[in-house]
């Protein structure tokens, strides 16, 4: 919207990030049902792949140890958990309905206003359903998981991980504009990141062609990357920086992607009656 | 309408079914474009399961004694047996909204049995790419397992998928009916949904309790694991295996009764 001011009133959008927490709390009985089904997801994952790994005649497969793939994969699931927010469903909706024309209106960007829009969904979900999880399997794995460095880069591979993924939601958001199928285009999205990502299985695992071409892809710099810092027990951290420059330069890329397309699909937009 | 006096009969309510149904479709042909996309998605779903499956087992020759071929069997089987649900019985995921909103009401006025009218208005089509993505897949591990084709073991087929099928949409019944007592029967539904993507791994690689909760509580194993083992294990069946149909039957049966006795005591938001 051009009527925004030149200098940027970032307490407008912190407000936002303040509304969705309170709104979020009011729904504790949703954080019970994900942690509870974290749980189930974390037992069924250490069995299966204690199953296979006591099938495999080697502890140590692709250079991952039973616990790794173990950590790896229930940390990967807590993690979608926690950044699977629905943006593309809320955005959808919203243009289906027309409400979106009430949110156009608002002195804000709006791909903005929908980040702290659901950034405060983002930080309760975090603290409510994934550090729990996280907690378990650091307690459940104890002396797998190394308690140095690594978090503090985690942590940071993580906040960029959200970003990227938040901008992967809004440009697919932005398609539904023109596809009317929300359920559709989600689910292809939810397939093609977690497959893409190593989510469903590391991609230390794949084979060598696909895994180079899957590396130049932003989708492994949301969930590989930042796991691959936390189960990696390097003292060197050249590595941990490498890794970061990588989603870094994926974050600008999918910012500048996301609000470029969403810029040109604007002016497409119909609303039935508004 | 010739048939009216006979508003019991299986005929009457394959007619009403078919009428529903046409109603339903075309109303869906409207949107075009969000049939194909939900298709494709569905299919991207399914082929993303099976690329993962791949990745897998090109690391691992095995599964506790199960091959990949026969891991693909199990895949396949539960993906045409969890295709019913999908297919007649999606409506279930609108029963909430209805129930809150006061809309269910206008169901109870119906002289026709209440499930099934509720039940049969949505046709969910996005059903039919699961469909037939795990027929191929269970066609591609039976021709790799070397199985034969006879008569019979179509028949055994048959059954074992109908009555595999009865049990998901048991579970769903029960979870989508739980929104007559309680407000949150939206998260009950997902946790239970989700269970579904476990029924594809052989009950073995869980430990005693997971199997029996897996076998008792939340029937899962009914889905792909103890049907299959008459193709798959035909020295070694279980009685469990043999008595699956009528588990599922039973089952089936017991979700009706829980999601009529929520419905009959449904009184309306007076709206």
């Amino acid at each position: 919207m051009n009527t925004e001011p030149k200098k940027f009133n970032l307490n407008k959008y912190f407000a936002l990030t303040k509304a969705s927490i309170l709104e979020e709390l009011s729904f504790r009985a949703n954080y019970l049902v994900t942690f509870l089904g974290n749980l189930i997801y974390l037992c069924v994952i250490y069995f299966l792949w204690k199953a296979i790994y006591n099938s495999s005649p080697h502890d140590i497969v692709n250079g991952m140890t039973f616990s790794d793939t173990f950590i790896y994969l229930v940390l990967a699931s807590a993690m979608f958990n926690f950044l699977e927010t629905y943006v593309v469903w809320i955005m959808a909706k919203d243009i289906q309905t027309g409400k979106i024309v009430v949110d156009l209106i608002k002195p804000m960007n709006y791909q903005l206003y929908t980040f702290f829009y659901f950034s405060g969904i983002y930080i309760t979900y975090f603290f409510i359903t994934f550090m729990p999880t996280f907690l378990i399997v650091l307690f459940f794995t104890w002396g797998k998981i190394a308690i140095g460095i690594n978090l503090v880069f985690y942590v940071l591979s993580l906040i960029l991980a959200l970003i990227i993924n938040f901008c992967i939601d809004f440009l697919v958001g932005t398609i539904c504009l023109y596809t009317e199928s929300i359920w559709g285009t989600n689910i292809m999205k939810e397939v093609v990141v977690l497959l893409l990502s190593g989510a469903t299985i590391p991609l230390a695992f794949f084979p060598e062609t696909l895994r180079k071409i899957v590396e130049m892809l932003p989708f492994q710099a949301i969930y590989n990357l930042p796991l691959t810092i936390l189960t990696s027990n390097n003292t060197d951290p050249s590595g941990y920086f490498q890794a970061i420059a990588i989603q870094f330069f994926w974050v600008v890329v999918m910012i500048i992607l996301s609000a470029l397309f969403w810029k040109k699909s604007i002016k497409v937009i119909t609303v039935n009656g508004g | 309408m010739k048939i009216k006096k006979k508003t019991n009969t299986l005929r009457y309510y394959a007619h009403i079914y078919r009428m529903i149904l046409a109603q339903d479709l075309k109303s869906k042909m409207n949107y075009r474009a969000d049939f194909i996309i939900s298709n494709v998605g569905i299919i991207a779903t399914n082929v993303s399961g099976f690329i993962a499956f791949w990745i897998m087992f090109q690391n691992f020759p095995s599964i506790l004694n199960w091959t990949y071929y026969e891991m693909m069997f199990l895949y396949g089987f539960s993906l045409i047996a969890l295709t019913p649900v999908q297919l007649f019985f999606d409506n279930n995921w609108n029963l909430r909204f209805q129930v809150y909103s006061g809309d269910f009401i206008r169901y109870c006025f119906r002289p026709i049995n209440l499930f099934f009218y509720y039940i049969s208005e949505v046709f969910d089509i996005k059903g039919i790419g699961q469909f037939a993505f795990g027929a191929g897949t269970l066609i591609y591990a039976w021709k790799n397992l070397g199985l034969s084709v006879t008569p019979l073991i179509i028949l055994k087929l048959i059954i074992a998928l109908f009555s595999a099928s009865l049990f998901m949409i048991a579970i769903m019944n029960i979870a989508a009916a739980t929104c007559f007592w309680i407000t949150n029967s939206g998260i009950v539904m997902v946790f239970m949904f989700n269970f579904k993507d476990y029924a594809r791994y052989p009950i073995t690689i869980f430990n005693s309790i997971f199997r029996f909760i897996f076998t008792f509580i939340i029937p899962i194993a009914f889905i792909a694991y103890y049907p299959s083992l008459i193709f798959l294990r035909p020295d070694n069946v279980p009685l469990l295996t043999y008595l699956s149909p009528f588990i599922g039957i039973i089952f089936f049966y017991i979700s009706y009764k829980v999601w009529i006795t929520g419905a009959m005591q449904y009184s309306g938001t007076g709206s």
